[in-house]
């Protein structure tokens, strides 16, 4: 760039029998200096391009383009078993979601979900990883025990919590366990008003062991130094849980917040293995009844245009979230 | 060292499990396929024929196994492979055949449920496999069977068994609670819904319930459950299929769902039954299969069947139907399929598939290789089938019937009205039905 710069200072009013060459050399100059660059540019992209091809190619095969054949196939009517006979419906599949009982109660039913199990969830993985924090000998028996549902498969689990939940007492062993201090029986999974309760307790229990971990690194990224000088000034444990622990905590917290809403905007594999969606509708959640009108009752044009509105209705959510915990 | 040594074995056992997930191939595995390269002699140019079928108990895996070793060595032309898939007691096989469809990856030969020829008929899913049946074959297949194959007067499908539901009961407890046992010879005696509420009700005590009579929470609830509205002068649909309002919600239906309430209601019988409740002595009764009776012969349950109970004026229905298989729209060579099936579906095949799961055999000739059936529990079951058997509804909308049909049931279960249910099952349909299949 120097010399460049010195050339173009010192020879600008020169005389016009040697601006030409001087106006040469500096063109040549500029030519070199943008053949570099165009080099290091062409090179660096390049090697960028070729190192994000891999997730840019599966982005787009299994992300932009089934969200894109989601949104075009939600303007058909389309027997899932005829693919070949679909027509073009227009709005009208929008225009019967707007009228479809079902499509609130689906969401609503999710939203009632994420606004339980949200809380709770975060809630006992924070204080499951305070309880795993203290350097005791033995206490990674604990850290694997609490963890060990979220490596277990969910359809596994749910198969296990319907017997666990099963509503005799001769048969299911949480009533088994109730009935000896005289409780129940309770119907856990066809009571209407307990069956969503059920699913967000067994599925708090499933997954707070992966947010444990993460709360844990973020525990343990808090210098010690805080705690004493806290302790020092007089702070008790729950003035040090206060004012030190949570304010430390503030990212993975809201880490922890936005994939636990995002995962149980995503609900399925509880109410399909444990409830189908019953009783009385009580737990059909957006997943699920996107699933039964695409495959169990075929409507997939239909089905596409519900999975269309949800993925918008998530992507806003998701938004939302991430303003109100945006770290000013 | 020893974080080598852990990484080492972690390696080993790692291998060693996904080297397990390849090879499986027990009744248990979620999708265990059986090659012709491991069952007989295959060659480059060979045909090639992929057959579907759920996941079955031992006794017909090992049919399968045994049966394509057979042909495939004495047919080098047209090799034989199956792939069994697990149903997961819901509608997981079938959510398997709906991707396939989509993206025209559907086998040569297909298993499907009995009642849901007619839905993958209509669909164009299946062909018209005609060339099957002789017309001593129509003669030699059970009715049920032959009616449950048909769509639109062509046959699409061709299957090895039947079924029937009978009511089991667990002679000891009915000596316990002094009823007498109901009759396994004469349906006259057979138990009346008066009488089997109120027997169930009079055996259910704190350590076990009266009865079972939720089979599964999917298929299991129509099939299983259909003969007590039929009895009642009810039915599902209009005769051709095409209507289900009027139908489905009508007074006879309502009154049917109300009586099968009473006894979840009541605690008679369990909505959510453990698995195998009447063998583990956890129920009374049930109503359960003739595929029930392998396992109980086994067990050291003192028990007895009898008819599946009638109306109050003795009006008489019991289940029909079982998995066929059919030949679907993406099979390259239908006349090879169709010899398949000729073949693994004649007298001697089909008395074997039969007995191995101890389900009535659907051709009538097989009766002769097959033993048990002329007198005993299984003649029951046989009689039922032969006189008092009715098929499930006929029409393209079935799986949105079904399907209505157990989340109704399942709703009035936990309380809800059985009309307001039963409308939107008619609702469902009718929109179904107008949409897909309506002029």
């Amino acid at each position: 760039m120097k010399p460049i710069t010195e050339t173009n200072d010192k020879h600008s009013f020169s005389p016009c029998g040697r601006l030409s060459s001087e106006s040469l050399l500096r063109k040549t100059g500029q030519k070199k200096l943008k053949r570099e660059i165009g080099m290091k540019t062409n090179k660096s992209s390049i090697a960028g391009i070729t190192m994000s091809a891999p997730v840019i190619i599966m982005l787009t095969a299994f992300l932009i383009i089934p969200i894109m054949g989601t949104i075009y196939f939600s303007f058909f009517k389309y027997q899932v078993m005829r693919p070949d006979a679909k027509t073009f419906n227009g709005i009208n599949n929008y225009l019967k979601l707007l009228t479809d009982e079902n499509f609130y109660i689906a969401l609503k039913n999710t939203v009632y979900f994420s606004i339980l199990v949200v809380p709770f969830q975060c809630t006992l993985a924070l204080v499951l990883a305070l309880l795993v924090r203290s350097k005791m000998k033995g206490v990674a028996i604990f850290r694997t025990m609490y963890f060990s549902p979220q490596v277990t498969s969910m359809v596994v689990i749910a198969i296990l919590w319907v017997i666990l939940y099963n509503s005799n007492a001769n048969t299911g062993l949480i009533n088994a366990a109730l009935s000896r201090i005289g409780l129940g029986p309770f119907d856990f999974l066809n009571n209407p008003k307990i069956a969503m309760n059920s699913i967000v307790f067994m599925s708090a229990w499933q997954g707070a062991g992966y947010q444990m971990m993460i709360f844990l690194a973020g525990l343990n990224a808090i210098p010690s130094e805080q705690y004493e000088a806290a302790s020092v000034d007089g702070a008790n444990p729950v003035d040090q849980f206060l004012y030190v622990t949570l304010p430390g905590l503030k990212n993975t917290i809201k880490y922890v917040l936005m994939i636990t809403i995002i995962q149980a905007m995503k609900l399925f594999t509880q109410p399909y293995i444990m409830t189908k969606g019953g009783p009385q509708n009580k737990t059909k959640t957006m997943v699920y009844y996107i699933y039964e009108q695409g495959f169990q009752k075929g409507n997939f044009g239909y089905a596409c245009c519900i999975a269309a509105i949800f993925f918008f209705i998530v992507v806003i959510l998701s938004l939302v979230v991430k303003k109100l915990t945006r770290t000013k | 060292m020893k974080r080598r040594l852990m990484s080492a074995i972690l390696a080993v056992s790692m291998t060693a499990s996904l080297a397990a997930c390849g090879s499986s191939s027990t009744p248990d595995g979620t999708a265990a396929s059986q090659s012709p390269s491991t069952s007989g002699g295959s060659s480059s140019d060979a045909i090639q024929i992929k057959i579907w079928s759920p996941t079955d108990e031992v006794g017909v895996e090992n049919w399968w196994t045994e049966k394509m070793a057979q042909w495939n060595s004495e047919h080098p032309e047209i090799q034989v492979s199956r792939e069994a898939i697990d149903r997961a007691d819901s509608y997981a096989y079938e959510n398997k055949i709906t991707t396939a469809t989509t993206s025209n990856d559907l086998p040569d030969i297909l298993f499907v449920d009995g009642p849901t020829v007619s839905y993958y008929a209509a669909n164009q899913t299946i062909i018209p496999i005609d060339e099957v049946y002789t017309d001593e074959d129509k003669k030699d297949f059970m009715p049920s069977s032959v009616q449950q194959n048909t769509y639109d007067n062509h046959m699409y499908a061709i299957g090895p068994t039947e079924s029937s539901v009978a009511l089991y009961y667990n002679k000891d407890y009915l000596d316990a609670a002094g009823i007498p046992y109901p009759s396994d010879s004469n349906i006259e005696e057979a138990w009346t819904w008066t009488e089997f509420y109120e027997n169930a009700k009079k055996l259910t005590t704190s350590d076990y319930v009266g009865t079972n009579i939720i089979m599964d929470k999917g298929e299991g609830l129509i099939y299983a459950l259909e003969p007590f509205f039929l009895e009642n002068g009810a039915s599902f649909v209009s005769d051709d299929g095409s209507k289900a309002e009027g139908y489905v919600n009508s007074e006879a239906m309502v009154e049917t769902m109300n009586y099968l309430n009473k006894f979840i209601k009541e605690g008679i019988a369990n909505i959510d039954p453990v698995k195998d409740e009447f063998l583990n002595g956890k129920a009374a009764t049930m109503l359960g299969g003739s595929w029930n009776i392998a396992d109980l012969e086994k067990s050291d349950l003192n028990w007895g069947v009898s008819y599946y109970p009638v109306s109050d004026d003795h009006k008489a229905a019991s289940p029909t139907g079982d998995w066929t298989a059919a030949v679907t729209k993406d099979c390259k060579n239908p006349e090879a399929a169709m010899e398949v099936l000729k073949w693994f579906f004649n007298t001697e095949n089909v008395a074997d598939y039969a007995s191995a799961i101890a389900k009535p055999a659907s051709r009538t000739s097989s009766y002769e290789k097959m033993e048990g059936w002329d007198n005993g529990v299984r003649a029951l079951f046989l009689w039922q089938l032969q006189n008092t058997g009715v098929a499930r509804p006929s029409t393209p909308s079935y799986s949105v019937l079904s399907q209505g049909f157990a989340t109704a049931i399942l709703n009035v279960f936990s309380g809800t009205d059985a009309k307001s249910e039963l409308d939107t099952v008619a609702a469902d349909f009718e929109e179904d039905y107008e949409t897909y299949y309506g002029n």
